[in-house]
């Protein structure tokens, strides 16, 4: 791309190592005291003078770099503390332990210089003004970013191109489809082109031809103007189509931290073997060569180690009559879940039976009354 | 949604690529927030909720027909009052037209609240319980400025010119008085117009400080409670406190702890002169309060304000 030469009134610049990350989170905590709402009337009205507390430990001392450029997913069933890195990240809460440093800026200090450089877009909250044209939030933040005017109409308009957004501009923004308001959102979020976007969850609840489009148009957009994306979702696809770098995260720690190919590698053992047979006669034989996960025939699932796939379809199709035959990789939710549990009685070290769903893994550290 | 966004980004990628990238370590290159901003940043939140008021034509008629009812009728009230007495308090000089200019400067500072304030105080509390403050608090902007005027409710100002209308006729009344006129200069205009302005920053500063305990509370559905009680006492004028030990501590109260006898008083006073001829050394002395209390009540507004921020644990989404 363009090559830059750094403005010679401030040779420090000259200086500043390139080796120095962009972001710097170190040991970084959040706990929430969270009141424990008692059950029947007796003790609600206690409650009303001595309260009782527990603790919900969000963040576990977690340490992380990220350099210019870099796309990162976190990924993490609900409650894994993914939104509240982000938010520490952007400055809105405060960590209750830990460092954390972002462009050189400590950013719950919330000094001006650091919030014009990012953008934090969260999918479940938005921000523009709900009965009023998006074009009238955009204006809004042309005047607190202080956009200068030329600059602001060439990036809303390559924006609004981009996304598609040109007919939709004078609607009010609660007249807009979800995907669409999503798209606005983006559009608000990147007009004073921040460094560094952080994003909660941007797909969530949308269709799979918005989720498509939004990725597309991220993916796009990082490439181009080469600036830091950290992505946070529970939707694999997001990770599969956008990051190179994922971080998994579950009950407030880091359990991962690599590509994508080296958590397929690593925890991804089976392929998924699908075959119509013409003749179904022997089918209960098929066990032999691996977990039968699905049986109606003429058509089987079966589960087949990876190293074993090669020869036990030449024995399958020596002998049986296959009409049809389909190999696939296990989907990475599967993958994620494992990993997830894995995680769990790693930490649990197998205290408490394995939970199946993903979902409300908040951790109790303990309690303390009040 | 149907042109799909897939095929577009080939077509303006070259655009964006040919522009600067922005610079890897610098910024924009903006150094501070002027004056100036704010002043832009203002004029685009009037101009947002203006178009918004203007989006509900009807309610916004409706919602100005049944202020300047409740108005015409509070005065109708005090009319009434005035068919049996003379004067509020004895010696205290304020009589009818005296007592209007107070009623009209209520109206005036009643208005300009509910237009600018409560609406922002009110949608902070709730910001906050939604965690929706999280976007105010990215903004490269004062955060306590950019909660404090996005939402006006432009109906609530019809009080606003009627509370003039009301001023301007018993002032008037007052200037024609036979017996003992009252005379105005522009300097006792101009002190008239900052008064207001100070009381205005002192409500201001209670309701924000108020508000922003909803950060430690969750929620705070009382604001408009507690309006209601603040704008009970200072509609009338602090002699009627003074009184008893009852009605002396509620005046101290008021006067000094939450200091809003100051508000309608000093700026009602130094208008309509209840003790002709000139201003008497009270009025100054109390006016001097004001100032006082004006700075110390933003002083304290803020800090508030900033600790309170402190504690935002944002709800969680
Ligand atoms: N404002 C809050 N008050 C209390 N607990 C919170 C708050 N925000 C988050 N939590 C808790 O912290 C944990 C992590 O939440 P979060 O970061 O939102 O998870 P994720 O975004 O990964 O789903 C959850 O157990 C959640 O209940
Ligand atoms: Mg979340």
């Amino acid at each position: 791309m363009v090559t830059r030469i750094a403005p010679p009134e401030k040779p420090w610049r000259l200086a500043s190592p390139k080796t120095m990350p962009l972001i710097e989170i170190d040991q970084l905590s959040k706990h929430y005291q969270v009141y424990q709402k008692q059950e029947g009337l007796w003790a609600s009205v206690r409650g009303l003078f001595h309260r009782q507390y527990r603790q919900i430990t969000a963040l576990d001392a977690i340490s992380l770099q990220v350099e210019r450029g870099e796309f990162v997913a976190f990924l993490g069933p609900n409650g894994a503390g993914k939104t509240t890195t982000l938010k520490i990240l952007s400055g809105v809460i405060h960590p209750t332990s830990g460092t954390c440093r972002v462009m050189g800026h400590v950013p719950w200090q919330r000094a001006n210089a650091y919030r014009r450089r990012f953008a934090l877009v969260m999918g479940q909250k938005n921000q523009l003004w709900w009965d009023l044209p998006a074009q009238e939030s955009f204006r809004l933040h042309q005047h607190i970013y202080q956009i200068p005017a030329e600059q602001f109409q060439a990036t809303r308009d390559e924006l609004v191109d981009l996304l598609g957004l040109a007919k939709l501009m004078r609607q009010p923004v609660r007249e807009l489809s979800l995907g669409e308001r999503m798209k606005m959102e983006l559009t608000a979020a990147l007009l004073h082109r921040p460094e560094i976007l952080f994003l909660d969850e941007p797909t969530i609840g949308l269709d799979v031809v918005a989720q498509h489009n939004i990725q597309q148009f991220l993916k796009h957009y990082q490439e181009v103007r080469s600036i830091t994306i950290l992505l946070t979702s529970h939707y694999m696809k997001d990770i599969e189509a956008l990051c190179q770098r994922v971080v998994i995260i579950n009950e407030g720690r880091i359990q991962f931290d690599g590509s994508l190919a080296e958590i397929v590698g690593k925890f991804d053992q089976e392929r998924i073997v699908s075959l119509r047979l013409a003749d179904t006669t022997g089918i209960a034989d098929l066990q032999q060569f691996g977990r039968v996960t699905r049986s109606q025939p003429p058509q089987v699932q079966l589960r087949i180690p990876r190293s074993q796939v090669t020869s036990a379809l030449t024995e399958i199709l020596n002998r049986y009559q296959v009409d049809d035959v389909s190999v696939s990789d296990p989907p990475l939710e599967e993958v994620f879940a494992h990993l997830f549990t894995q995680g769990r009685e790693a930490t649990d070290q197998g205290a408490s039976a394995p939970k199946e769903d993903m979902a409300g893994s908040r951790r109790l550290t303990g309690e303390a009354r009040h | 949604m149907a042109d799909d966004v897939r095929t577009k980004p080939q077509q303006s990628a070259n655009r964006i690529v040919n522009e600067p990238i922005p610079d890897a370590t610098a910024g924009d290159g903006i150094t501070g927030t002027g004056p100036l901003v704010y002043w832009r940043v203002f004029r685009t939140f009037v101009r947002n909720s203006l178009v918004r008021s203007m989006g509900f034509r009807a309610n916004f008629w409706l919602e100005c027909v049944s202020s300047v009812c409740w108005t015409i009728m509070n005065l109708v009230f005090f009319k009434i009052v005035f068919s049996y007495t003379d004067s509020i308090g004895r010696n205290t000089g304020w009589g009818e037209n005296e007592f209007f200019v107070f009623l009209g400067t209520t109206w005036i500072i009643t208005a300009l609240i509910q237009t600018f304030v409560m609406p922002n105080a009110q949608e902070f509390s709730e910001l906050i319980r939604t965690g929706h403050l999280d976007f105010a608090l990215l903004k490269p902007i004062d955060t306590q400025f950019l909660i404090s005027f996005p939402q006006m409710v432009w109906s609530n100002l019809a009080n606003l010119f009627l509370g003039i209308l009301l001023v301007g006729y018993a002032v008037l009344r007052l200037m024609a008085d036979e017996s003992n006129p009252l005379t105005l200069g522009f300097t006792q205009v101009g002190l008239y117009l900052f008064f207001i302005l100070c009381g205005l920053v002192i409500l201001y500063s209670v309701m924000i400080a108020m508000a922003s305990t909803s950060i430690w509370l969750g929620r705070n559905q009382t604001l408009y409670t507690f309006w209601f009680y603040l704008t009970n006492f200072y509609r009338q004028p602090m002699e009627i406190y003074q009184q008893g030990m009852w009605g002396w501590t509620l005046w101290g109260f008021f006067t000094f702890v939450i200091p809003i006898l100051l508000v309608v008083n000093v700026p009602a006073r130094i208008l309509a002169e209840p003790l002709r001829p000139g201003l008497d050394e009270r009025t100054w002395s109390l006016a001097g309060l004001t100032l006082l209390v004006t700075l110390l009540m933003l002083g304290l507004s803020r800090w508030v304000f900033q600790a309170a921020l402190t504690s935002y644990r944002s709800a969680s989404s």
